[in-house]
């Protein structure tokens, strides 16, 4: 079977600062595929070139065979975008926001209705349809966007940080909505911070670090059976100077 | 505390010049313009020195008003200076206010226009020198003024974006500007009716004796009365400048503190019941099917051909959030309100005050047209919240482009041909009604369609939603420059050339207006669409490079 999505020898440099030195990635469809690293380590660099967002120095993107970057209208439609520390149009409500999302994506009005209904429903945002976004708090913000890259039904989503200031029972109802996503044969990509999430929903693992790719694979194949962040902490290095900060003491 | 900001400042200013080289040049032609003036005011001084008394005090009193009247509106006008020291940036550090105050205080007068003004000043206020007396007065009244410029500039910048900030924001602007357009023109309609010469023998004088005694321009006109030995005016106008400052800066420290602890972007907990995306799309959707039916009907050519030129959904879907910018981002509200203001002031006061023939009343609409038109030069950094989900969504550049370009025509159109109609009105030229709109409208859409290329072209960063209005991204001065010098040059030349033909028909013969009619409506559409297009191809071909130029 085709892979969902494949980064072939991305790269991205800043100036002198080099963000993604050469990334290479396979992700088949149907997975839940994690992807983890520390602060810097190109992971969001890496998803906005994955998803149109940004271009790229060197390399290809192909999503369902199809190349990103020489055939966006084809490619661009497969994929659902959540980025992650860009703003989103905050003067329209939700609701609006939604459709507006749908509209972009082509959906007849009836049939954008229809699913920002659904989706407002799905994750609790009801109540605050009417709210403009610019009142959200950042969780709502995440759910909103969500459904967003929800809308038009594609068969891959990209996630930067999804689960990052959600609150639990959100957080749950978003975890139901994207493993629904993947048995009907959708693929995810996510990036996370947070260890124990990505063990508890991800069927593949990559770990990035100084914008390359440090291990990748099945989860348990990365593991190699210990503890992911003791895997992570192991790949990535832990902090050098570890300096005891004696003035935070009270006594 | 002061020595924190102002080393900020400093840091600031040297990062981003090392960060662009080539600002360095912009500073030292700056310093060369300001160092070349030098000479020019010690001559002014020396011109004034020579004259009477009671002459040099009146031309302080004038030259001072002007310079009050620039330090006041130029930052309302020119956005995106600098706002290193924008006191919102400061909310986050939780410093009380009379910390962070002196340094903000310094800071605003240790700029180079403040510090230019300042020598200026001083070395006009030299002329004073005949009397010690006079002289010392001459110094402090004009320091003291000086200090009332800098600070009418701040509290103007603060009063205005707290006014576009809340939630009466659209009334207050209106009214405001209302308001000016209504003083503008009564002023406009007496300098007019009187003629230029019976204002410079009675009112001027008046007036120039009326702002002496104001705020604006005592400090400037005591040191006459210095002079003639009389001490109780002396006394009370430097103490009502000195006064004025006072409370200027109160009044500076308490939009500070309010800015301090009141969080921007707020919507003032607006709801909206209906879905004005959706309701947008379902009247189109409507709109095609009844034309759709149509076209099986007698007058089916003309119903496919409708059909066809339809915006589509994106289209009507990006013009919905765009209308909805315009009517509620203050950005968009203080882009369009300076837009306007500039060449009403030309128009209804200086003009008119120089006693310029009517005609030049039909250079307004196309002046009007053109400062719209460029205004939006950097719209797709304006618009930066919404690129990314733009971007995403496919090829789809030309439905963007074409919905912003259509939300801005809702209102810019209307304003453009009620400038016309003004404007033939003045001149008593009603059979050139159509001509003008027709012509300044071809402006408009020239103007656009050059601006929608060039917002795509050289996009440089903007103040963010919910950010000062009147602010700028620190780093944006230098890329800004570049982009509204390429974009002012090309309206400037495509304007005139669009008006040829109108001045033909004033000029020439009055038939060449049906060539201005023609010519103006068809540049429109073409400028508009061709605009468009070719925007919205680059827009596809840079997709993956815009956000980072202007998030």
């Amino acid at each position: 079977m085709e892979p969902a999505l494949v980064l072939t020898g991305l790269q991205k440099s800043f100036g002198a600062t080099v963000a993604v030195a050469g990334i290479d990635l396979e992700i088949p469809q149907g997975s839940f595929y994690g992807m983890v690293g520390p602060n810097g380590a190109g992971k969001t660099t890496t998803l906005s070139m994955a998803t149109g967002l940004l271009t790229p120095d060197h390399g290809i993107v192909h999503v369902h065979g199809i190349d990103l970057w020489e055939r966006p209208d084809e490619a661009k439609p497969l994929l659902g975008v959540l980025p992650d520390g860009l703003h989103t149009f905050d003067r329209l409500t939700g609701a609006e926001l939604i459709s507006y999302a749908g509209l972009l994506r082509g959906l007849t009005p009836d049939e954008a209705r229809r699913r920002r209904d659904d989706l407002l429903a799905a994750l609790d945002l009801e109540s605050a349809g009417r709210t403009l976004v610019t009142d959200y708090s950042a969780g709502m913000k995440k759910k909103v966007a969500l459904a967003c890259a929800l809308v038009h039904a594609p068969r891959v989503l990209v996630l930067d940080e999804p689960f990052e200031a959600v609150d639990p029972v959100s957080a749950g109802a978003i975890r139901r909505i994207l493993l629904m996503f993947v048995e009907d044969g959708g693929t995810v990509i996510m990036s996370s911070h947070v260890m124990a999430l990505v063990e508890r929903l991800c069927d593949r693992v990559a770990i990035v670090g100084s914008g390359r790719v440090l291990a990748e694979g099945t989860l348990d194949e990365v593991r190699a059976g210990r503890d992911l962040e003791d895997r992570f902490v192991e790949l990535v290095g832990d902090v050098e100077d570890q300096r005891d900060l004696s003035w935070l003491r009270r006594s | 505390m002061v020595a924190a900001v102002l080393s900020l400042r400093w840091r600031t200013t040297v990062n981003s010049l090392r960060r662009d080289w080539w600002r360095i040049l912009v500073v030292v032609a700056g310093a060369i313009w300001s160092l070349s003036l030098v000479p020019s005011l010690i001559w002014a001084e020396q011109v004034l020195w020579a004259q009477l008394v009671d002459l040099r005090a009146d031309a302080m009193i004038v030259g001072g008003s002007v310079l009050m009247l620039g330090w006041t509106a130029v930052p309302l006008l020119v956005t995106g200076l600098d706002d290193t020291l924008d006191p919102s940036r400061f909310a986050s550090l939780g410093l009380p206010l009379r910390r962070i105050m002196p340094g903000l205080g310094i800071a605003a007068f240790l700029t180079v226009p403040a510090l230019f003004t300042l020598l200026a000043m001083l070395l006009l206020a030299l002329s004073w020198r005949d009397d010690a007396a006079a002289l010392a007065v001459g110094l402090v009244g004009a320091a003291l003024t000086v200090a009332v410029m800098v600070l009418s500039g701040r509290v103007a910048v603060a009063w205005a974006s707290r006014m576009l900030a809340g939630r009466r924001s659209r009334a207050a602007a209106a009214v405001t500007s209302i308001a000016g357009i209504a003083i503008v023109a009564v002023a406009g309609r007496a300098l007019l009716s009187k003629g230029l010469e019976a204002v410079l023998e009675e009112d001027v004088p008046t007036l120039i004796t009326a702002l002496g005694t104001t705020p604006i321009a005592a400090g400037l006109a005591a040191p006459e009365f210095a002079s003639g030995g009389d001490w109780l005016p002396v006394v009370w106008r430097l103490g009502l400048t000195a006064a004025w400052c006072l409370l200027l800066a109160l009044v500076w420290r308490d939009s500070v503190a309010r800015v301090l602890v009141t969080p921007p972007a707020r919507s003032a907990g607006v709801t909206r019941r209906d879905d004005r995306v959706l309701a947008h799309a379902d009247v189109a959707a409507a709109i095609r099917r009844r034309l759709e039916a149509a076209a099986e009907g007698p007058f089916g050519a003309l119903a496919r051909g409708l059909a066809r030129a339809l915006p589509s959904p994106i289209v009507r879907a990006v013009r919905s959030r765009a209308l909805r910018y315009w009517s509620s981002d203050p950005r968009y509200l203080a882009a369009a309100a300076g837009a306007l203001v500039g060449p009403v002031l030309l128009f209804g006061i200086l003009l008119p005050a120089l006693g310029t023939p009517g005609w030049v009343a039909f250079v307004m609409p196309a002046t009007v047209a053109t400062s719209i038109g460029w205004g939006r030069h950097n719209d797709v950094a304006y618009d930066s919240t919404a690129l990314w989900l733009d971007v995403v969504s496919g090829r789809i550049g030309r439905e963007v482009m074409r919905g912003r370009v259509e939300a801005m025509l809702v209102w810019a159109a209307p304003v453009v041909v009620a400038t016309s109609l003004a404007a033939v009105q003045v001149a008593g030229r009603w059979d050139l009604a159509v001509a003008l709109s027709a012509a300044s409208l071809g402006v408009l859409g020239t103007t656009i369609g050059v601006s929608a290329v060039l917002s795509v072209l050289m996009p440089y960063r903007a103040p963010q939603p919910g950010a000062n209005p009147f602010g700028a991204e620190v780093g944006s001065v230098g890329a800004g420059l570049a982009a509204q010098v390429v974009s002012s040059l090309a309206s400037v030349v495509t304007a005139p050339l669009v008006m040829v033909p109108f001045v033909l028909a004033f000029v020439v013969h009055p038939a060449w207006a049906w060539v201005a009619t023609v010519t103006g409506l068809s540049l429109a559409v073409l400028g508009v669409a061709l605009g468009v297009r070719l925007s919205g191809r680059l827009y596809d071909a840079r997709s993956g490079r815009l956000l980072g130029a202007v998030v």
